[in-house]
């Protein structure tokens, strides 16, 4: 039987599994770990989300643009606020503090696993992402507002300099390495980068910025917008959080099957030795001793 | 309304963008994986509850 590994779940194993399992399998896949598998339920609630993240993108790109009224002051400028505000919400909040708990999660001995590194170094990648439509759709905005398409302001300083920060981290986990040290590595540079998502929250109400406070996470948590508009702009966040889910259950699974593929890079070249030879491959001959005896982390345990 | 334009255009493009992107490198992966796997796939999915489970760590355990 073979289920298509190309879908999603969170609660999916990681494929890292220890060579001693196999054994204990009933049928391998020609002597490697079992491909991490998915659900049918998994296929359907990752499609499921797709969708309704799209319809309701639609419907706020068509709310925001043709059905809410100008503002007094802004006039057609306003619109931007049903996509600007979202983009920053999935970027800073959702994905860079999905980040950071996920990684003090796997600091923290109790919950260590690398579930909580492949969710980071997921939540990550797509956080920069949004943050690089914050930064640029914030641009846009600020050209004909302030008359300029950047400002050294508090606030967008900062959020640029949370995006460097997290691609640093993605640097980082370029740099090969033992899964564990390179979880254990991001995990730090991930909690460091943090520190910055409450100084780009607070920096409208801590310094004199161009950037105007925030419409509804202000101190009061008093809706500065009402109506069609408040409905539309409530949507907007709904759709680009589900979108945001949705990247996230697809950029974990890439992770999971990049895991996979790498931690089986040496047992698939030995079957490939075995099955072009004809038969098992002399420890000698393959130039690696105690091949069988590696762990998927490479680390003999002979 | 040129400047709401092209920040609509701009996200959703980039989204967009990289919503394919992802599909396309998720697809990939599934086929090379798949490949080396070879025949008669085993999947953690379709190994029988008991005889591997994971353990805290996301670990396939015997």
């Amino acid at each position: 039987m073979t289920d298509d590994p190309s879908t999603t779940a969170l609660t999916d194993v990681s494929g890292l599994a220890p060579m001693a399992h196999q054994a204990a399998a009933p049928v391998t896949n020609r002597g490697v770990n079992p491909v991490p598998g998915q659900s049918s339920r998994s296929k359907l609630v990752e499609r499921s989300i797709g969708t309704v993240a799209l319809v309701g993108t639609v419907a706020t790109v068509w709310l925001g643009i043709w059905v809410t009224p100008p503002d007094m002051i802004q006039g057609d400028l306003v619109r931007l606020v049903y996509i600007h505000p979202g983009v920053a919400w999935v970027a800073l909040y959702l994905a860079f503090g999905l980040a950071a708990v996920s990684s003090l999660l796997y600091l923290w001995p109790r919950t260590r696993s690398l579930f909580w590194d492949r969710l980071a170094a997921a939540a990550v990648e797509v956080g920069v992402v949004f943050n690089v439509c914050t930064l640029v759709s914030g641009s846009i905005w600020g050209k004909p507002t302030w008359g300029v398409w950047w400002a050294w302001d508090a606030r967008l300083t900062l959020t640029a300099v949370l995006l460097v920060l997290f691609l640093g981290y993605l640097a980082l986990r370029r740099i090969p390495a033992e899964p564990e040290v390179r979880a254990r590595r991001s995990a730090f540079v991930a909690l460091f980068a943090a520190i910055d998502i409450p100084l780009v929250h607070f920096s409208v109400n801590w310094w004199n910025t161009l950037h105007q406070g925030a419409t509804v996470l202000n101190p009061g948590l008093k809706l500065k917008i009402h109506g069609s508009m408040a409905l539309t702009l409530l949507l907007g966040f709904v759709a680009l959080t589900l979108a945001f889910v949705w990247m996230l259950l697809v950029r974990y699974r890439i992770g999971v099957l990049e895991d996979w593929l790498t931690a089986n890079e040496l047992d698939l070249a030995l079957v490939e030795r075995q099955s072009e030879g004809g038969g098992p491959v002399d420890e000698g001959t393959a130039g690696i001793g105690a091949m069988d005896e590696l762990s998927t982390d490479g680390v003999a345990v002979a | 309304m040129r400047y709401v334009i092209a920040g609509y255009v701009f996200v959703l493009f980039v989204l967009a963008l990289y919503s394919v992107q992802l599909v396309w490198r998720r697809r990939r992966l599934a086929q090379a994986v798949n490949r080396a796997a070879g025949p008669g796939v085993v999947t953690s999915s379709t190994v029988p509850a008991g005889a591997v489970t994971s353990n805290s760590a996301g670990e396939v355990v015997a």
